[in-house]
């Protein structure tokens, strides 16, 4: 925590050091947030890029009043919703799906132990409703709490407490080859 | 077990496939954003801090608490780290002792109702400290003579300070920073380790001392003392880092000039040096109460709080009409804090302190106000609503 606020202190007074280490201790782990949240390798980039240059951009104004990481998670979030947004306007638009398949057959997300199952698990997770993915992504890899997500989906707790069992209940269901809506 | 037993598990092991072109990539194009950003900024701007306080309606807390963040950090935030037996410590030690003038940076982080501030901090032998701010607020300090200087640029104003109670043995002189330097305790709680600073592995050590906590970071090759953290065991939230310091560095007499400029107005401020007691606790207690419309304690003691606290009571009208005062009443107001807030932040964690002065009006003989057990002391001394003390034994205290 204190070393986290060094390095805000530091890349505020101009220090690139300081961003460059920011970036490396959190890029994989914000990553990984986007690429869960999207499915798409090219914008989980797009959206890290972003809040890190938002992120400087206020570095005047900038207070570090919790955690640096949930921070940077929580920009991730925000930003990703928009990434969605634009991005079915876009494939609206276009009414081609080329875009989408191709972001569809390689997922961006990798497994640390590659196996059948939890690259089942990978595409089980991209047919969940977005809410309900984003409450279990946000919980899981953003180290979120319910009320903070709660908070960000403008919505009760108990709502995204629902969001996310219903989620895990139908990403078991995928993995037991159950067939249900 | 399957990734369907525990869904939880196998989601977390669905990780981004990192790659160097990648991370290459980003953070070149952020660098690169934040390039173009900084070419289409015209200059530095800097928040004007003394006047966003001083056009502040709650000026003397919001004062207060301004010049006690920046003088309790400057002051204090050295006042422990050095001296241990292991080498490295040693030689920066005796570094101190050589050392003729000192110069570093000094940034505080507050709260978040109040804007960080960095300070530059000069000393020289014998007892010369100068202090500047962002927007050109300069204040020198000679401890031999007890004498000093600040300027406030856009008031045109100068504030000559007069300190009392200096001690004879400087060591002790809270204005003294280097002086403190030299007499610091001479063991390290523990070693931190290593990290990198700007490139520069350092080695760590913490030592916690009167309610302080610091963290030294020495180069080890070099022997360079390359920064000092420090946070407050009694005022969570605030912080501060000493960077870029170097010793002996050629400073001009000129510099810590305690001649006013032409064409600046006169304030004067006394500044007792004598280390901060209970009866400073008690000034401010009544001086709180004068100001609130129920004669009434303030809600907390918390040093990092306190004028927030007072700026919301104002918002709920809580505080009587501010009256037309003297720029320099104020300032005694500021220095009344600023003691009160110095002796709490010094009282160690086993001094069981404890504020409970919420609500309680001044005059309230019968309540409980604050307590605290002194060094050595069997006995607690007891704070009541009328502002007497007694000493109370530990059994006749709430636990």
């Amino acid at each position: 925590m204190l070393e986290d606020r060094l390095l805000v202190w530091r890349f505020k007074r101009g220090s690139r050091d300081a961003l460059r280490a920011i970036y490396e201790k959190y890029a994989d782990d914000l990553l990984t947030l986007a690429a869960n949240l999207l499915d798409d390798k090219s914008g989980a980039e797009d959206v890290v890029q972003d809040v890190f240059v938002k992120f400087a951009e206020s570095a005047d104004n900038f207070r570090l009043t919790g955690s640096l990481k949930g921070f940077l998670a929580r920009c991730v979030a925000n930003r990703s919703r928009d990434y969605i947004r634009k991005r079915k306007r876009r494939h609206t638009a276009a009414a081609n799906s080329a875009e989408r398949k191709s972001a569809e057959v390689k997922s961006p997300v990798q497994l640390v132990i590659n196996s059948e199952e939890l690259t089942k698990l990978t595409h089980a997770m991209t047919e969940l409703p977005y809410e309900q993915r984003e409450a279990v992504v946000l919980h899981l890899h953003g180290a979120m709490r319910f009320r903070q997500i709660a908070k960000m989906q403008k919505v009760s707790t108990k709502t995204v407490q629902s969001r996310y069992r219903y989620g895990l209940d139908k990403l078991r269901s995928s993995m037991n080859g159950e067939a249900r809506r | 077990m399957r990734p369907a037993d525990n869904i939880e598990e196998s989601i977390k092991k669905l990780r981004y496939k990192t790659d160097v072109e990648t991370h290459k990539k980003v953070l070149g194009n952020v660098l690169e954003a934040i390039d173009k950003n900084e070419r289409q900024k015209s200059g530095t701007i800097r928040p004007d801090i003394w006047r966003t306080i001083m056009n502040t309606k709650t000026r003397k807390l919001a004062t207060a608490a301004a010049i006690l963040i920046a003088a309790i950090i400057t002051l204090y935030i050295i006042a422990g780290p050095f001296g241990t037996t292991a080498s490295v410590y040693a030689e920066v030690a005796e570094r101190l002792n050589r050392a003729r003038t000192m110069t570093y940076k000094m940034i505080t982080t507050t709260p978040e109702w109040m804007p960080d501030m960095e300070i530059e901090v000069a000393f020289k032998e014998p007892g010369l400290m100068r202090m500047t701010m962002a927007g050109g607020y300069v204040s020198v300090m000679d401890a031999v003579q007890g004498k000093g200087l600040s300027i406030v640029p856009d008031r045109k104003q100068f504030i000559e300070i007069d300190i009392s109670n200096l001690p004879d043995d400087r060591g002790q002189n809270q204005l003294s920073t280097i002086e403190r330097l030299r007499s610091l305790p001479d063991s390290a709680d523990e070693e931190l380790g290593t990290r990198v600073i700007d490139g520069q592995t350092v080695q760590g050590f913490r030592v916690s001392e009167e309610g302080f906590t610091y963290a030294v970071w020495i180069d080890p090759e070099t022997r360079e003392l390359v920064e000092i953290e420090t946070e407050m065991v009694n005022a969570p939230g605030i912080s501060g880092t000493m960077t870029d310091i170097r010793f002996n560095v050629e400073l001009s007499d000129e510099l810590f000039s305690i001649t006013p400029p032409d064409g600046y107005t006169r304030l004067g401020l006394q500044v007792d040096a004598s280390e901060a007691s209970e009866d400073d606790l008690i000034e401010f207690l009544r001086l709180w109460s004068s100001w609130t419309k129920d004669n009434t304690f303030p809600p907390t003691l918390n040093p990092a709080e306190m004028a927030k606290v007072a700026m919301e009571m104002v918002k709920a009208g809580k505080f009587g009409p501010e009256q037309p005062t003297s720029d320099e009443v104020n300032l005694d107001d500021t220095m009344k804090v600023t003691r009160a807030v110095m002796f709490l932040m010094k009282l160690p964690a086993e001094s069981n302190s404890r504020y409970s002065g919420e609500n309680v009006k001044h005059g309230d003989a019968e309540t409980r106000v604050f307590w605290y057990q002194p060094a050595g002391s069997e006995t607690y001394r007891v704070i009541y609503g009328d502002l007497s003390v007694k000493d109370v034994a530990s059994s006749d205290l709430p636990q």
